[in-house]
């Protein structure tokens, strides 16, 4: 229970950060708290959380996922060609999400079966489901975005009176959901035990092959769902739609608090993180820095975040 | 992540022993590397023809510089990484066309090399502090000093520009075997002293390496140090190369570069493979790359079968090292 408390800790200082980062933009860059940039700000960060539930489980079970982006553009390329082809939305959305489980179970069983390092297989995965789409696409996607796709991921969108797209408050209910999956239900003990220690979890029968093949499903399958939002969101498909959160992704589960280590971490922290990120770009963007100058901020920020509360104990510390 | 790792690696060293005898731990990339010559040599003789190796090892090198870089911040274990090896090699290639050749006028031999060297240790040490003295997850501290290496890259070269004095391409041509050779003796140097031995203990076991004395800290610190200033010497034959200043191609290298690492056989949890193999690995795509360029098939092929090869190798890697352990454990018992 005490690690519990640290991880609350941890997300409760991540949110801080945000919001004295939202203070911080609406002293210095007027409009910043306009009802526009909310709610843009609201879908960029919720896109990213979205992307980065599996990030966090895998991370959790002590593994890390890279096939996120490539997972990403594939679902964004083939639904939006599926459906050009005119598909039904939810034939599209079902066979690509199925794709997408299958993907990631391999990604486990492979890495978690032959005791492979995860970095290098969900490269490799990813490298091949990107070429593979890309061969079928001729490297120009084509295709639409289905009308209530759009209207559910438009920043100008309203939902139940609110300002906000339904995105936003579906987005709510899933961060409840992954809470009470990970706190409340044996699965969620489960993926803290293996990565806490993968031996002492197999003595408590528990299968760490079968929790890697089926977490790594699921982080596959959450970049699938963010791959079809993302559709809505540009409206038109593209391949590398995925790339900015292969390392994002990390960043935010590593600001939210959640260890690299495995068996420590919560989602609540990884969604501040994603606030994080987001408050972090739209308010270095807003001062006018280039996007390259946007980019080296934030790796320092990074860093400097990471350094306040992210350390790893000294090895003599673990004897 | 290194615990996954040494749960195989403990206690089973005569299965270690046969196997470093037979693939000399490095995975199936030697075999790989005979099937794609042979491959190549017989698509393309002229290309592979004796009098055009310099050009082709030219072309090869910063890949192969990239992987031997990575290799030593790998081999110290407990998440080791440098995710900053191609950015670092692309700032490295901004610094050296840009301020000392177009700003500076200065394009000697003997004030770029070590200046180029320079930058790579500085990067290098960066990288060292924040991961073993701040003690921030490698891939996490290197992931900042990405960004930081190439937002500074593009902000000061937001355009390809330059060019590269005439020694340095030769470096590329004729010459292409003297900085690569260079780098490895420089690493069959480290081989010698017990630098390397304290290396490969905390990259096995880091906490029998600490207990037995060695200066766990330290030793890691310079790992990242040396993986810096291979970095600074790929960013030089990167720069002999393309023979001009580029932002967009250092950081392409990184992920290209791990996998080289792990095709080589080099394990990604620390403790275990050579930078000869690392090597082998990179020379392995670009052989696949050659190849298949020369079929002209279509890029996305390329991708697909140097994803597909990258999982085969390292699975069948893993089967074997497993078969090898089963075999040792029964011989033990």
């Amino acid at each position: 229970m005490k690690s519990l408390s640290t991880d609350q800790r941890r997300a409760l200082g991540a949110f801080l950060i945000a919001i004295a980062l939202h203070m911080l933009g609406t002293l210095l860059i007027q409009g910043y708290s306009s009802a526009f940039s909310m709610r843009a700000m609201l879908v960029l960060a919720s896109l990213l959380a979205i992307a980065s539930i599996g990030q966090t489980l895998v991370i959790i079970l002590g593994g890390i996922d890279l096939s996120i982006p490539f997972v990403i553009g594939f679902a964004n390329v083939v639904s939006a060609q599926l459906y050009g082809d005119g598909m039904s939305f939810w034939v599209v959305c079902v066979i690509v999400l199925a794709l997408a489980l299958v993907i990631g179970a391999f990604n486990g069983l492979v890495s978690g079966g032959l005791n492979i390092h995860p970095l290098i297989v969900t490269l490799g995965v990813g490298t091949i489901i990107q070429g593979s789409v890309l061969l079928w696409t001729a490297g120009f996607p084509s295709g639409s975005a289905p009308a209530t796709l759009s209207e559910f991921v438009s920043i100008g969108g309203s939902a139940m009176g609110l300002p906000v797209p339904w995105l936003v408050p579906c987005f709510i209910v899933v961060i409840a959901l992954i809470t009470v999956l990970l706190v409340r239900t044996p699965y969620g003990r489960r993926v803290y035990a293996v990565g806490n220690n993968p031996r002492a979890a197999m003595l408590a029968l528990i299968s760490p092959l079968g929790m890697w093949t089926l977490t790594f499903a699921i982080s596959a399958f959450f970049a699938a769902v963010t791959g079809i939002l993302l559709l809505g969101f540009t409206g038109s498909a593209y391949g590398e739609v995925g790339q900015p959160y292969l390392f994002q992704t990390i960043a935010a589960v590593v600001i939210g608090g959640t260890a690299l280590v495995g068996g420590r971490g919560s989602y609540l922290g990884t969604v501040a993180g994603a606030l994080v990120l987001t408050e972090l770009n739209t308010l270095l963007i807003g001062l006018g820095l280039q996007p390259s100058v946007v980019q080296a901020a934030l790796g320092l920020v990074i860093i400097l975040l990471v350094s306040l509360y992210g350390r790893d104990p000294h090895v003599s510390t673990r004897i | 992540m290194s615990e996954r790792g040494a749960t195989t690696g403990s206690g089973h060293r005569l299965a270690r022993a046969i196997q470093r005898s037979v693939f000399s731990s490095a995975g199936f990339a030697p075999l790989l590397f005979v099937i794609l010559l042979a491959i190549n040599i017989w698509l393309n003789p002229a290309r592979f023809a004796p009098a055009a190796w310099g050009t082709l090892l030219g072309l090869a090198a910063p890949l192969i510089g990239a992987a031997v870089a990575s290799t030593p911040a790998f081999l110290g274990g407990r998440g080791g990484i440098d995710i900053s090896v191609g950015p670092l090699m692309g700032f490295v290639n901004a610094i050296v066309v840009l301020v000392f050749i177009q700003m500076l006028g200065v394009s000697s031999p003997f004030a770029i090399v070590p200046a180029a060297l320079l930058v790579g240790v500085a990067g290098g040490v960066v990288n060292a502090f924040l991961a073993t003295i701040l003690r921030i997850q490698p891939i996490v501290a290197t992931l900042g000093t990405y960004l930081v290496l190439v937002g500074a890259t593009l902000t000061i070269l937001p355009a390809p520009t330059g060019t590269a004095p005439q020694w340095l391409s030769q470096l590329a041509g004729t010459w292409s075997i003297l900085p690569l050779g260079c780098v490895f003796l420089v690493w069959w140097a480290i081989c010698r002293t017990p630098y390397y031995d304290q290396l490969m203990a905390v990259g096995s076991d880091d906490r029998a390496a600490y207990t037995a004395g060695v200066p766990v800290t330290k030793v890691r610190f310079l790992s990242f140090v040396i993986t810096g200033l291979f970095s600074g010497a790929a960013g030089l034959m990167l720069t002999a190369l393309i023979g001009s200043a580029d932002p967009a191609v250092g950081p392409t290298y990184t992920l290209i570069a791990i996998s080289a690492v792990a095709l080589g056989g080099v394990s990604l949890a620390g403790g275990r493979g050579s930078v000869i193999g690392a090597a082998i690995g990179a020379i392995d795509i670009f052989l696949l790359q050659s190849a298949l360029t020369y079929l002209n098939v279509s890029t996305f092929i390329l991708q697909i079968s140097y994803g597909a090869i990258l999982v085969l190798a390292i699975v069948l890697t893993a089967v074997q090292d497993r078969y090898m352990e089963q075999r040792a454990q029964r011989a033990g018992s």
